[in-house]
């Protein structure tokens, strides 16, 4: 295990040195104009303790990940005369009961189903769905189907948890750019993937000048006031981000191949106030028009597997009972395979929701493979934003209703 | 010193109308604007030449470039990586092994009739092509930035690049970085021609016919990826069209493919059938699904909001939408009539427009080099990795939807990026460079463990091959018909083998002499000469204040006179900041 010669012999723990970096670094605090985006402030020292809430993790399968190879309902022939040379048998799969199972890659996830801890949410999807990749998972970002808002579903969360946008890094998004779900009014998500490029390179008789270089000016107009408002936010995030990934164990072990999943180990180990993170699956396989089989495989055993590696780095941190994780992709595939062994863009998905807190099971209704809906597909049983509320009010204790513009009914998949 | 032209942003009455600016509203800063939204910036005595034209002349120039000489523009210098036994290149590993054992060849390599991992010269023949294509299109990126610093029409290169992030492609699906060069071309040639024309061009091009799958778009199994694509993205937008315009425009595209370069119709493939598109009936084919597109007026008002959010700035209302609509509709989709009205207009000039746009990091590279006077993009920093890092990788967009653009290109990440690449530019790291065309990566590992005399077995395994587990042991006497690990490392190998060199120059420019030419005497001027020069917005007077400070103390002296036999590296330095400031990243 590498030594942490920061640490040592300083009788500081980690935390205390995440909570300096934070404040003990001589970044001033800034003024403002506008919402001025709060990454580390007065505030934030007070607001940084571990107990400041529990963690929502989404970890978002953009290509349309087909659900009914995922957790394949073999006990139905109908699956399989829909799907007649793609269809998952019987003697491949990992059983969940007589008429489920799930797919063979996926050991990992079923791993943490067995121990009760993953809950299968079936049918979910909204009316009258877009089969555009972009135009349905804005639907999902913004919780707006068939419509729109300028902020996200978890950006909107931040601002219900933190009306006065006090907290700092409330929301993390791994990705190249920001997702839409983040945006927010009043936070400014910290947006990464490489936290060691995350860094502004100076040359040491330049520090002396840095800190002028977004000093507070009237600014010419919205463009010019974004670009004011993300560099003064800038340097103190990138800081913290990557004192606590040059802490992190996990990144060196060759056993957890974590996707991005390992740079939220790293924050949430590092006692990070975020309570929000959304990482957009990179690369990914799961738009499977074409031969299907091996990209899905392969897609599935990956993510399957840094989820298990995910949580088992959760339980290694002491954490696993605060975290709660939510998959979701923008839609399921058609129902009968197409003529180039693979499947079309579809409707409704299948969801998981994973964590100590999770009563595992299945949730949801199935949808029917035999009344298919919308030319070959399936019906969804369950409103995704449903899903969302549960998390919203259920997990986070947060207004599901003010986030969401509107009620919904939310499930009973969270323990005591 | 003489006063120099100030920031001159027309009333913020002028926003939305289209009416062309008076001559006495037409000045040097006017002409910097303009300059900096349609095409790259410039020199001051760039701009100055398109202040003294006029604004008539000046957009004419810009707009109607065909008659204007442009010497500089060479073609792409090929390595010569394709052979013809690649066309039809397996769309997987399993693919290109599956075929060699039904086969006995793939990919033009026979199997080895004999002996230990018969199929190994299939795998690496395999990757082999997957690295080449991947290196030599990023020879195409950097040969393709070139063009848009060293080229005499802006406003093509500009246009060209954004039909590119519009009509968006990537290599790393198409895997072919030749059908690559074809778009660049395409998108030249068309870069201000008629949209009409262009979107049918794409519909053709070998490259988009893959990427959106439409060799499986066949009679009685139509694949809607193309016709939903073509709508939604490329010329209508989302909800303007119904699932069924999808359904039947995809049977109006059946049968198009391609083969190798050329594009073709497999008449056994097209359904012949009538067809309900858009509110019309026909035997509709491709050619006639685009036209129907073209008459939609939404088509119009999309493209020309599109082109508009480009170049000027990311918020426009529905009026000013519907208005540049109606211009590209009434020029029959021309492309040059709008974009004279837009370079012309109040709107163009107003305060919302001003400082409205944010840079993408291919225009603000290339930017860049303008504004040091740069001759060539350099070789270091490497121009892809530089861009990659600032969230744009040419040649390789995110997705079928281009880059989002605007807002999106600045995170707190992202901008720490861009100040990096401004310092690699200014500073270049020459003795630390590491070229990446001429790394492996994490496989450089697995040549060395060959080059120190292991087997292929032994190279692969998991840990120290000198010490290895029973676990590795065992691992070494299974009988595997290839290794994709080291092929992935042999397949580089061969690649680089043939790759052209890319330069490995460092930027060549002289700010001592920019700066003395400018007059400036004192640290305070040439402060004030370098941000009057680089950056359109004005910024604080606290930020201007500190770096009169930081350059003073560098000098150790205000007086430039004193400073000049050694002020380079200082001014440099300066330059970095300034370029790291949020104004910067804005015209």
């Amino acid at each position: 295990m590498p030594t942490n010669h920061l640490l040592s012999g300083s009788g500081v723990t980690r935390r205390d040195m995440i909570r300096l970096g934070a404040g003990g670094l001589g970044f001033g605090l800034f003024g403002g104009f506008g919402p001025v985006p709060r990454v580390f402030s007065q505030a934030s020292l007070q607001a940084a303790s571990r107990d400041s809430g529990r963690i929502l993790v989404v970890f978002e399968w953009f290509g349309g990940n087909d659900g009914l190879n995922t957790i394949v309902p073999y006990g139905d022939a109908m699956y399989y005369t829909h799907r007649p040379t793609i269809g998952i048998r019987e003697k491949d799969l990992l059983k969940i009961d007589a008429h489920f199972g799930w797919h063979k890659s996926m050991r990992g996830m079923k791993k943490l189903y067995d121990e009760g801890k993953l809950a299968i949410v079936q049918g979910v999807g909204y009316d009258q769905p877009s089969f555009s990749h972009f135009t349905s998972m804005s639907f999902w970002h913004t919780a707006a189907p068939n419509s729109g808002n300028e902020y996200g579903w978890i950006g909107r969360t931040a601002s219900a948890l933190d009306p006065d946008g006090l907290q700092q890094n409330m929301i993390v998004n791994i990705a190249e750019s920001q997702t839409l779900a983040v945006k927010a009014a009043d936070h400014v998500p910290l947006v990464f993937v490489d936290p060691m490029k995350f860094q502004r390179g100076l040359f040491a008789q330049e520090r002396a000048a840095v800190d002028v270089l977004a000093a507070q000016s009237a600014p010419e107009g919205e463009a010019h006031k974004y670009v004011l408002e993300v560099s003064r936010s800038a340097a103190q995030a990138s800081e913290v981000v990557r004192a606590a990934w040059s802490r992190y164990e996990g990144k060196d072990n060759p056993d957890l191949r974590l996707l991005d999943l390992d740079k939220v180990a790293a924050l949430i180990e590092a006692d990070f106030p975020t309570r929000l993170y959304y990482v957009p699956l990179r690369n990914s396989l799961f738009d499977t028009h074409v031969n299907q089989a091996a990209p899905h495989d392969r897609q599935l055993e990956y993510c399957s597997d840094a989820i298990e590696g995910f949580f088992r780095e959760m339980e290694r941190i002491g954490r696993a009972d605060e975290v709660v994780m939510y998959v979701h992709s923008e839609f399921g595939r058609r129902v009968p395979e197409n003529t180039s062994l693979g499947t079309d863009h579809g409707t409704a998905q299948v969801n998981f929701v994973i964590g100590n807190a999770v009563k595992g099971g299945m949730y949801g209704t199935p949808p029917s493979l035999s009344n298919l809906v919308l030319g070959d597909n399936l019906a969804n049983t369950t409103d995704f934003r449903d899903v969302y509320a549960t998390l919203i009010e259920r997990w986070l204790d947060a207004d599901a209703a003010k986030v969401l513009g509107q009620r919904f009914a939310t499930l009973d998949l969270f323990r005591g | 010193m003489s006063t120099r032209p100030s920031w001159s942003p027309g009333p913020a009455s002028w926003k939305d109308d289209l009416t062309p600016i008076g001559a006495a509203d037409w000045n040097y800063d006017r002409a910097a604007h303009l300059l900096s939204h349609a095409g790259f910036g410039g020199s001051p005595a760039t701009i100055q030449k398109l202040a003294d034209a006029g604004l008539d002349r000046a957009v004419r120039t810009l707009v109607h470039y065909e008659s204007i000489p442009n010497p500089r523009m060479q073609p792409f210098v090929e390595s010569g990586l394709w052979e013809p036994a690649l066309n039809g290149f397996p769309e997987s590993r399993p693919e290109a092994t599956d075929r060699a054992i039904k086969n006995g060849v793939s990919m033009g390599i026979d199997v080895k009739p004999s002996g230990k991992r018969p199929l190994q010269p299939i795998s690496d023949r395999f990757f082999y092509w997957l690295r080449a294509t991947l290196l030599e299109t990023r020879r195409l990126g950097y040969w393709w930035a070139n063009r848009m610093l060293q080229t005499s029409h802006p406003v093509e290169q500009k246009m060209a690049l954004m039909w590119h992030g519009h009509f968006a492609t990537h290599e790393n699906k198409v895997r072919d970085y030749r059908k690559m060069m074809q778009q660049i071309d395409l998108f030249e040639r068309y870069a201000t021609g008629n949209v009409r024309e262009l979107t049918m061009q794409v519909a053709r091009n070998p490259a988009m016919l893959y990427f959106l799958d439409a060799q499986y778009n066949v009679k009685g199994a139509p694949n809607e990826n193309f016709a939903r694509e073509v709508m939604e993205l490329f010329t209508m937008g989302v909800g303007n069209y119904s699932e069924k315009d999808v359904r039947e425009g995809a049977r109006a595209f059946t049968g198009w493919y391609f083969d190798n370069l050329t594009f073709k119709v497999d008449p056994a493939k097209h359904d012949e059938g009538v067809k309900t598109f858009l509110g019309r009936t026909g035997r509709f084919d491709g050619v006639d699904a685009v036209k129907i597109i073209f008459e939609q007026p939404v088509t119009a008002e999309y493209l020309a909001g599109k082109i508009y959010r480009f170049l000027v700035r990311d918020e426009l209302s529905p009026d000013l939408r519907r208005k540049l609509g109606a211009v590209l509709r009434s020029h029959d989709y021309e492309v040059k009539p709008l974009l004279a009205v837009i370079f012309s207009s109040r709107d163009f000039y107003s305060q919302a427009s001003y400082g409205g746009h944010i840079k993408g990091p291919v225009e603000h590279m290339v930017a860049m080099m303008k504004q040091l006077d740069v001759d060539e993009c350099p070789g270091v920093p490497d121009f892809n990795q530089s861009t990659i890092s600032m969230g744009q990788h040419l040649l390789n967009p995110p997705s079928v939807a281009g880059w989002a653009g605007g807002k999106a290109w600045i995170t707190p990440g992202l901008l720490i990026a861009r100040g990096n690449v401004a310092r690699e530019v200014l500073v270049p790291d020459m003795t630390g460079f590491r070229d990446w065309n001429f790394s492996a990566g994490t496989d450089d590992l697995l040549g060395q463990r060959l080059r120190d005399g292991y087997d292929i077995g032994a190279a692969t395994a998991v840990n120290d091959p000198a010490n290895m587990t029973a676990f590795d042991r065992a691992a070494l006497e299974r009988d595997e018909q290839f290794n994709t690990r080291i092929s992935g490392y042999i397949g580089w190998e061969q690649a680089a083998r043939k790759l052209i060199p890319t330069p490995r120059h460092a930027a060549q420019f002289d700010l001592t002499k920019m700066v003395l030419e400018s007059g400036a005497a004192s640290a305070g001027e040439a402060v004030d000469y370098l941000l009057w020069r680089m950056v359109r917005v004005p910024t604080a007077t606290a930020t201007r204040e500190g770096f009169v400070a930081f350059l003073t103390n560098e000098l150790g002296t205000g007086t430039l006179e004193r400073a000049k036999s050694y002020m380079e590296d200082a001014l440099r330095m300066v330059v970095h900041l300034i370029m790291s400031t949020p104004e910067y990243q804005i015209v």
